[in-house]
Order: structure tokens, then sequence, then C-alpha cells
């Protein structure tokens, strides 16, 4: 059920152990999908190396699919073309925008930034999905984001707006727990009475369990002032627990452990999506027996 | 206009536009503590502006030095900012911004350096083209003026009154050395570099004596009767022999080959 990322350092490691006996236990292996827009090359005939092995998610960060200035038909067209070549078993971006004018031109930020929850953000953020879903003729999952800045204006809560997202346009929905669980601590580093946990599980109750397609898993960063989803560590305990939580919740989600910065050997990766899998079995076994 | 756009917009200025404008931008429309995430986002452009272009330009990094570099990446990243959402793409302005930058002036052989390493990034990733060697055959059975030469993926040539092949090499490959490149440059030397795909291998070499225009004739879908013609001093015997071994000639053909397989730079 659980898949890991795949980044350049552990390209070769990961294609050679599959290869071999100890071929790691994987149900997926998750890429980024602009990494792979070139026309050719080492990169893209390595993923299709990994193809062979594990069947691939393509994880965007550059739809910007939250954007009043609409979806770039450039990107999508790279981002169809690549399905194509893929096939891949998901295909997921953010709730989250990057494109708009700046200087007379329409620029892309390259970051996840956050978007507002009222109308007018879900109007555009619904067309834009639709959008994207009609040109690739596939449905794809939305992930909720880490925001570090919440706009004035937002008409509903975060669940209640990526539900109406899912009903609207039939999109599933990706469930990040670190995410939830860092803007939670974030939340209380300006209003001490906040419960991190508490309102994580708030959070995963609000979400209807039929949308969810993935769930992701990451370590995080506390620089004091503010907590920063850095993908960069070991997913922490609490995490762990709101993992559990929403495993009881959704049931068995294919869940991906993320990990883009300062990262470790392979086979942390590994044990960290093995856990993952007890953790999913346990609570399965558990369900069953009861 | 829509409050959503203005809220994106607000956004967008305030991380590329003037720092000291960023504040009362987001002021207006957002609440909480903003300063600190808008300080997270600011931060998160400008490591990524350092990233992106430290994996396309590796030899100007080094040269520039690291303090240097981050401070040209992100000068780089408010005066252009990406307009496409895949960061391979990037950089293509650093070349004409090296050139146009009054503290690098001292240094003018920096933006050529940047054109040979923007040549040999958008090598790696160009579209695959496998050698059809049979087709040399062709050069037997056929006269020049009705063959065209089907160079690698991503070939292109950078012409530079510096040893612009050289000193990139010399810092990607340590060849020549670094004090070899030096004395080059000092001595005035000049270099046209050549730049193709061998395999998924993006490679560079200073051009021969002729191979530059003979290349570049070749790229704009000249006949090899009518490259050879401009080309001058190239021996084309021995070139032949190279270019097959070293990946550079894929194969011959008795059509143009396309145009969009290289670039030229002056």
């Amino acid at each position: 059920m659980a898949g890991i990322g795949w980044r350049h350092p552990h390209y070769g490691e990961l294609l050679e152990r599959a290869a071999s006996p100890q071929r790691p236990a994987l149900d997926f292996i998750e890429v980024h999908s602009e990494n792979f827009f070139a026309e050719g090359g080492a990169a893209l005939a390595m993923l299709a190396r990994g193809r062979a092995h594990y069947p691939v998610s393509l994880h965007g960060v550059g739809l910007a699919l939250g954007s009043a200035a609409g979806v770039d038909a450039w990107h999508l067209e790279q981002l169809a073309r690549l399905v194509q070549r893929m096939e891949p078993l998901r295909v997921s971006d953010h709730a989250c925008f990057a494109r708009g004018a700046f200087g007379g031109q329409t620029i892309h930020a390259a970051d996840l930034l956050p978007i507002p929850f009222h109308r007018e953000a879900l109007d555009v953020l619904a067309a834009n999905v639709q959008r994207v879903q009609d040109r690739l003729k596939r449905s794809i999952a939305v992930e909720n984001l880490s925001a570090y800045i919440a706009w004035n204006g937002s008409e509903m809560a975060e669940p209640e707006f990526l539900a109406s997202l899912a009903s609207r346009t039939g999109c599933g929905l990706l469930v990040d727990v670190n995410n939830i669980y860092v803007n939670a601590l974030n939340a209380r580093l300006q209003d001490a009475a906040v419960d991190p946990l508490a309102s994580c599980r708030d959070w995963l109750d609000a979400i209807p369990a039929a949308a969810v397609a993935e769930i992701h898993l990451a370590g995080h960063k506390d620089c004091g002032d503010i907590v920063i989803d850095d993908h960069g560590s070991r997913v922490i305990a609490p995490v762990w627990a709101l993992y559990r939580h929403a495993l009881a919740r959704f049931g068995p989600v294919p869940t991906l452990i993320e990990w883009d910065t300062e990262l470790p050997a392979l086979d942390v990766l590994l044990d960290e999506a093995a856990q993952a899998d007890r953790m999913a079995r346990t609570l399965a076994e558990w369900e069953a027996a009861t | 206009m829509s409050l959503l756009a203005l809220q994106q917009q607000a956004l967008l200025a305030a991380l590329f536009g003037a720092p000291q404008d960023a504040s009362k931008l987001i002021a207006a429309y957002a609440h909480g503590d903003w300063a600190r995430g808008l300080k997270a986002y600011q931060g998160n452009g400008h490591a990524l502006a350092q990233r992106s272009l430290q994996g396309a330009f590796p030899a100007l990094a080094q040269l520039l030095g690291e303090e240097s570099f981050e401070a040209l990446a992100c000068a780089l990243w408010h005066a252009q900012p990406p307009r496409r959402g895949d960061m391979a793409l990037w950089g293509e302005a650093l070349p004409a911004f090296v050139a146009a930058s009054a503290q690098l002036a001292d240094e003018p052989y920096l933006a050529d350096v940047a054109r040979v390493e923007w040549a040999l990034h958008r090598a790696a990733s160009a579209a695959d083209v496998g050698p059809e060697l049979a087709t040399l055959a062709l050069l037997t059975t056929h006269p020049p003026a009705q063959l065209f030469l089907r160079l690698a993926p991503g070939t292109a040539v950078v012409a530079s009154a510096y040893p612009v092949a050289s000193i990139v090499t010399a810092h990607l490959e340590a060849n020549p050395t670094l004090e070899e490149a030096g004395r080059r440059l000092r001595a005035g030397q000049s270099e046209a570099a050549l730049v193709w795909r061998q395999g998924f291998k993006p490679r560079l070499r200073a051009a021969l004596p002729g191979e530059a225009v003979f290349v570049a004739a070749l790229l704009s879908g000249a006949s090899l009767a009518a490259a050879l013609d401009q080309a001058g001093p190239l021996d084309f015997p021995p070139w032949l022999g190279q270019a097959v071994h070293s990946g550079l000639l894929l194969a011959v053909t008795t059509a143009p080959a396309a145009t969009a397989t290289g670039d030229t730079h002056e």
C-alpha cells in the first residue's frame, strides 16, 4: 500500500535492488511530474526503467490549480504527454496558486502558494481541475497545503472547501497528514489554546472518506517562530498517530513517504514505508477481529 | 479585478517586487502573523533560484564563488521571474543578464561561459535520437550536394572571443587544468565551443578550425557540399571519423535534417 518519493540520489540504487532477489516491497514510486517534462534525456529514460519495476505516481508541483490566471496550457500539454508516456497509477497536484500577473506578464512563482477558502477561489480551482481532468481524460487527486499565510475573506473551513471541490469535479483528495499538522502547529504559535492533535483529528473527520485517493506522510522542521513542511526528516510520532486516525476513518489508502531535502539512505525511506504498511495491516487485522 | 486575483497579485508582487513594498501589499489581504510566512516564501524562492541555476551553470557558480552566485541568482529571480512551472527552463536569460551586469563587466568571458552551460543544459534534455550508421554508405554513392548530415540531439555552437570551452571543461572535467585555461585566457585565445550529446551525456569541446562554421551551416539545413564550402580549413575525412566515434554525427540523409536539432550563438 505504501510507496516512496523516488529522487535522483536513489535512482540507481532502487533500480539495482528492484532487479535483485531483495526487491524492496513498494506498491508504487512517486516522482515530481515537472522533473520529467523534457523531450528526452537521461531522467526520462530512468523513469521509464523505474516504471518497469513499480507503478509510478506523477505528483505535480506546478499546475498551480488555484490560480485566477488559469492553468498554463503549455504546462498541461507537457503533463498530458508525460501521462501518455508513463501511464501512471495516479496523477496529483496541489490546491495552491503560483501563476499570476507581475510586471506586465504572467509569471510562475514555482512554489505552492496558499489560496483563500472563499467561493470565488473554489470556482477557479474547480474550473482548473476540470480542465486538467478533461485534457488528461482521467481524474486527478488534489492535495491540501501547508500554508504560511492566511487570507482574509475565507468563507468556509479547508475540509469543506476540499469536499466541495471533490463533489463538483469528481477529483480525488490527497490528504497530506503532515501538512495539516504543520498548519496546526503554526496556528498554535498564534493561539496557545489550539490543540494541534485535536484540530487535526477534526480536520480529518470533516473530509469525505470516499473522496480520499492517497495520503502523504513526511517530516517537518520547527524553526521556532514557524514550522516548515520541509520533507527533510522522519515522520514524527504525532503524525503517525494522526495517520492511524486517518486510516481508521478512510480505510486502507495508498500512502506516500515524502522526503525531498537532506535525503537519507534509501533504507530509511523503505523503513518509513514499511512502518506505514505495518500500521495499515494492524488496523485492518484489528477491525477484522472486532 | 476579482478579490482572488487581487490577493494573488499582491503575493506575487511581495515575492518578486521590491522588498520594501512587500509588507503593505500583503497587509490588506491577509490576517494573523503573515510576516513570518512571507519571509518563508521569499526564502523558498531564493533558495530555489540558486539551486536551479547551480544545476544548470556549475562552472559559472565555481567561477563566481558561492556568495556572488547566490546574489546573481537572487537578482535574476527578481528581474526575470520564471514564466513556466518547469524550473529547468528558467535560466535562459542568465547569459544576457551576466553580459549586462555592471558588477561583472571586469570578467567579460563569464557571459559566454553561461551561454555554453545553457547549451549543455538544454542538450541534456533534448529529444532522443539514435545513430543510423548504415546511412554513412550514402557518402560513397551520392554527391555531397545531395547529402545532409544529422547531428546529435542538442548540438550547438557558441562562438566566443575567449577560450570558453577550455574555461568550462577546466572547471567541470579538470581538462585542461585551471592554470592552463587561465593562461589561454590571458593570451587572448578565442574558441568556438561545440556542444552535443553522446548517448545521454552532454559533451563539449573547442571546435576545430572551420568546424564551427561547418556545424552551424549543417544546423541551418545546408547540404554537406554547401557546409563544406563554408567550412574553409576543415579537413573532412578525419572530422567524419571523429564525429561518428564521439556520437556527434548520427546519420547521413538525402533530405535536409530538421533545423531544430541545435542552435548557434554568436
